[in-house]
């Protein structure tokens, strides 16, 4: 059954369709969730957080926009406000424009994506490089460069013009780039 | 009478331009005189390609890391909404 069917028997109080549309989503949502959190219990409640909004606002759906779109959308709120709820710590500031781009030390990495799923090291070190961008930064880049989203899509998601998301997605790209060659530079290793 | 010179003259990119560039555009095929000149320096600069390769390899490193729900995160989800099977 497609999804405008799915949502729409939901809509008219159908318990079997509402699961199925949890059941289609919640995958992508955790993930998505934890990219953003880097932590399954912080995305997990995210993830609830998510859905129960979903089944109170499903009536007010109108199918205009994807239902994945309107997820995004919720989990992103739903992380910023964490953020800011949490002290802000030990995020990187972003005030020098010129400090981003580093032309030292650029050299081939040792590792290639493909090792991720069995690297632990590999993957603190990328939980620790992102943990460090603030969270506005992090959903974009997740939302344009991870999630495939484009740039008008991330723009209506998060709330920002065109040339916020670019310079914010500009900025992200940079700092994980010099974040992740500390550690995976050849040169150095 | 005097000639037009058709021969316009852009000042070539430095390595932080192109780098710089790299962040701002990548992803998007664009095919201005400017890009043109990037692409050209991005052939012949080992510095830049490296650069360019790492922030690609940012990307994937990103998108290849992926957690599965866990079941028993699952089942919770269902009974938090009232949906248990």
């Amino acid at each position: 059954m497609d999804e405008t069917k799915l949502i729409e028997l939901a809509q008219n109080g159908d318990r079997k369709a509402l699961t199925e549309l949890v059941k289609l989503y919640e995958q992508t949502v955790f993930n998505f969730s934890y990219k953003i959190c880097r932590n399954k219990d912080k995305a997990e409640h995210t993830m609830q957080e998510t859905f129960l909004s979903m089944v109170k606002h499903l009536n007010q759906f109108s199918g205009h926009s994807k239902l994945s779109t309107w997820l995004y959308r919720v989990v992103s709120n739903h992380c910023l406000m964490l953020a800011r709820s949490e002290k802000n710590i030990g995020f990187a500031s972003f005030e020098d424009e010129e400090a981003v781009i580093d032309e030292k030390d650029i050299a081939d990495w040792k590792f290639s994506p493909d090792q991720i799923t069995e690297n632990n090291e590999l993957k603190n070190i990328l939980d620790e490089a992102i943990k460090k961008l603030p969270a506005d930064y992090r959903i974009v880049f997740l939302l344009r460069d991870v999630e495939g989203l484009s740039t008008e899509e991330t723009a209506k998601i998060v709330e920002l013009t065109i040339p916020a998301v670019k310079s914010r997605l500009h900025r992200a790209r940079a700092f994980l780039r010099n974040e992740l060659n500390k550690f995976l530079s050849e040169e150095m290793n | 009478m005097s000639e037009i010179n058709l021969n316009i003259v852009h000042p070539l990119p430095t390595c932080k331009e192109v780098m710089n560039h790299i962040c701002d555009n990548l992803g998007e095929e664009l095919d201005s005189p400017k890009c043109i000149e990037i692409k050209n320096h991005l052939e012949n600069c080992d510095n830049c390609k490296h650069y360019f390769n790492s922030v690609e390899k940012t990307i994937e490193f990103y998108k290849k890391y992926n957690v599965e729900l866990p079941k028993d995160a699952h089942d919770r989800l269902l009974d938090l909404l009232g949906l248990k099977e």
